[in-house]
């Protein structure tokens, strides 16, 4: 099997000045083959965005060779990087990235508009088939913000596979929404990558991207490492104290009184405040569920 | 491309519509600099038209020859030898001078009646025209008889000073216009009536003289000066040129002031177009990350500075039409006698068209071009 990503020795180096550098990268050496589905963890500020930055062509390593699917892309310049962006590069962000302007159909559009390799027909043949693959054909004709999370995440997924992309790239793509909504993210990245052999590289903090994935990496010190280090399986990455605890449990408790409340009052409230507040509320509680959960506190929640 | 183009214009119009207030207020801004420019450049083409077309009523002549003091004194039987000259069509001598009428100033011409017609292209409008020989009736013109409050057949008294004593004269009919604003011919007489008037019998202010051929004009002109080295002769092709050039000046001072309106609406969508750019930083960055390149940023952002310009040009034009009838009212309100011409050049407005594009042209490439040195690494900031 060919190697999809071939990384060797890449460093990146951040000048913030006054003589300050941060190395982010420290000699990344990597090998991922076609048809991979590869998660890569670590602590915020470790690298991980930086090293998807430089696989995509977003950004260049200081040192180092990066070859995609066949191509050296570290002697491009702005052009044709922008040109290996829309061939061979998908991106999923985490906070999905849609273009707020255009609906959800005219989102998935773009990339093939700007890769002018199809007829406008045929483009909007395939934005139709995308959306229908990830389960969106009813939402095709939505802007972003009358869509979910994960509905929004879903149309970014569909926005990646436009131009068959040799890789899609994703920076915690579930790290903004619940853990239902993510789930589903999850399993369509995994359906895509078996039936479309479609290649996933993916930064995550979220142990089920993780565990769906065929091959967990982690970053350490700059560099990229196949086991787990110790302190990741062991604790979260900043400690939970007990103040931050009690501070969580009591917005909690706030939240909880404030939906009660406002489920008293859903008969006098005009319905589409109610349902803003409503969803509002919502979108905080499961925020502070998501942190308490990551804080492995969730038996302390029961009680 | 084509499809480029389309979502372009489509981002940017729901990127202007989205906000719609900031963006009614920058489309205001081009607005008044539109608007401005237009009804200057129709108010500047008005005046220069309404000039053009007294000077073409009032001389039908091809050359005219006054007296260098601008009095009276060309002596009325010089016209025999000018009728001489080859070339020379018709001879007319003519007295022009401003006689007051219940104390107001009225532009009048003694003319021999017969000549006239063939000299003035006007119409009567009420009344009948003078005959030769009625030394003691007028006509006027239509409007200036409103003026005045005159009727036909009413006797007026013309006199060639303020509140002094004339001469009087019984109104036989009215004209339909002739010349317009300050340069209205007011009142006719007969020749012999003016001289009378003036006292001074057998002397003329100018002759008119019709040509057979107007491509003879400058050789007449010449012959003509050598026979008269005291008297101005005036070819009316080089007078037109003379107001033509005075009229430029005019025009460009006026478009000058236009253009600092003009200039502040530019600043307008500049500022509109840089808050965009910088509001919506990450999703360009995401744009480049899927691969638009430089100029497909750099023609996104254009064409919403483009939209505005051109949406506030076509407005501004309107506007600025409606701001000559605004004008003129306000004019009249205020009781001047200054008539305030209104002549609607469809070349003012597509030059008012093209100053907006311009415009938006101008404002548009220095914060598009910042729209396209966005990295696409900002998409994945999150901060």
């Amino acid at each position: 099997m060919s190697n999809i990503v071939e990384i060797d020795n890449v460093m990146k180096t951040y000048d913030l000045g006054e003589g300050i550098k941060v190395k982010v990268l420290r000699g990344v050496d990597l090998k991922i083959e076609k048809g991979e589905f590869v998660t890569i963890q670590g602590p915020s500020g470790s690298g991980k965005t930086t090293l998807l930055n430089v696989i995509g062509g977003l950004d260049k390593p200081t040192s180092g060779k990066i070859i995609i699917d066949g191509t050296d892309i570290t002697p491009l310049n702005e052009k044709e990087l922008a040109r290996f962006r829309r061939e061979k590069i998908g991106f999923i962000f985490q906070a999905y990235n849609l273009v707020p302007l255009l609906t959800a159909l005219e989102n998935v559009e773009l990339p093939m508009f700007f890769a002018q390799k199809l007829s406008d027909k045929e483009i909007r043949e395939r934005a139709v088939e995308l959306l229908k693959l990830v389960g969106l054909e009813k939402r095709m004709n939505h802007k972003p913000t009358q869509l979910s999370g994960g509905e929004q995440q879903r149309v970014a997924i569909a926005r990646a596979l436009a131009n068959e992309p040799a890789i899609i790239l994703g920076d915690e793509p579930t790290g903004n929404i619940d853990r239902a909504m993510g789930q589903k993210v999850i399993r369509l990245i995994q359906d895509l990558n078996e039936t479309l052999n479609q290649t996933f590289i993916v930064a995550t903090h979220d142990p089920a991207v993780a565990k769906a994935s065929k091959r967990a990496l982690y970053i350490v010190d700059g560099k990229v490492v196949e086991k787990p280090p110790k302190e990741y399986v062991e604790a979260p990455t900043e400690k939970l104290t007990r103040e931050r605890r009690q501070l969580l449990l009591a917005e909690l408790g706030w939240l909880k009184t404030s939906l009660t409340y406002l489920k008293e009052k859903k008969t006098e409230m005009d319905p589409q405040r109610y349902r803003r507040t409503f969803l509002g509320y919502k979108m905080q509680l499961e925020r502070i569920k998501r942190i308490i959960k990551k804080y492995h506190a969730l038996e302390s929640e029961k009680n | 491309m084509a499809s480029m183009t389309f979502i372009a214009f489509k981002m940017a119009y729901r990127s202007i519509t989205r906000r719609k207030f900031r963006s009614a207020l920058t489309t205001l801004g081009v607005i008044i600099g539109i608007s401005t420019i237009v009804s200057l450049m129709t108010l500047g083409y008005g005046m220069h038209s309404q000039v053009k077309t007294t000077l073409n009523e009032m001389l039908g002549a091809g050359i005219i020859i006054s007296s260098k003091s601008g009095g009276v004194n060309i002596p009325e039987r010089v016209q025999s030898s000018i009728q001489q000259v080859p070339g020379v069509n018709q001879t007319v001598p003519v007295i022009t001078t401003m006689t007051y009428i219940k104390n107001e100033p009225v532009m009048t011409i003694g003319i021999n009646p017969e000549k006239a017609s063939k000299l003035y292209h006007v119409k009567i409008s009420k009344g009948r025209g003078m005959n030769q020989g009625e030394d003691d009736c007028a006509v006027f013109g239509e409007t200036t008889a409103a003026t005045l409050g005159i009727d036909i057949n009413d006797t007026v008294m013309l006199s060639t000073q303020m509140g002094g004593v004339g001469k009087k004269f019984k109104v036989v009919g009215f004209l339909t216009a002739i010349g317009a604003g300050e340069l209205k011919i007011g009142c006719f007489i007969t020749l012999k009536a003016a001289q009378q008037l003036l006292n001074r019998e057998g002397y003329v202010s100018d002759l008119l003289i019709t040509l057979n051929d107007p491509s003879q004009g400058e050789y007449v002109e010449n012959v003509l000066r050598n026979m008269f080295p005291n008297a101005n002769v005036v070819r009316q092709e080089e007078l037109m040129k003379q107001i033509d050039r005075i009229m430029n000046i005019i025009n460009g001072v006026l478009v000058a002031l236009g253009s600092v309106s003009l200039a502040v609406g530019g600043l307008g969508i500049l500022n509109t177009v840089m808050m965009s750019v910088h509001e919506r930083r990450r999703e360009i960055g995401m744009l480049k990350a899927v691969g638009a390149e430089r100029w497909h940023v750099l023609f996104l952002f254009l064409s919403e500075a483009l939209i505005i310009s051109l949406i506030g040009g076509a407005i501004g034009c309107g506007v600025g039409l409606g701001g000559v009838y605004l004008i003129q009212w306000f004019v009249s309100i205020l009781g001047l006698k200054i008539s305030v011409p209104l002549m609607i050049a469809p070349h003012v407005l597509i030059e008012g068209m093209l100053v907006a594009l311009a415009i938006g042209l101008l404002a548009g490439v220095f914060p598009s071009w910042q729209a396209s040195n966005v990295p696409p690494v900002e998409a994945l900031r999150y901060e």
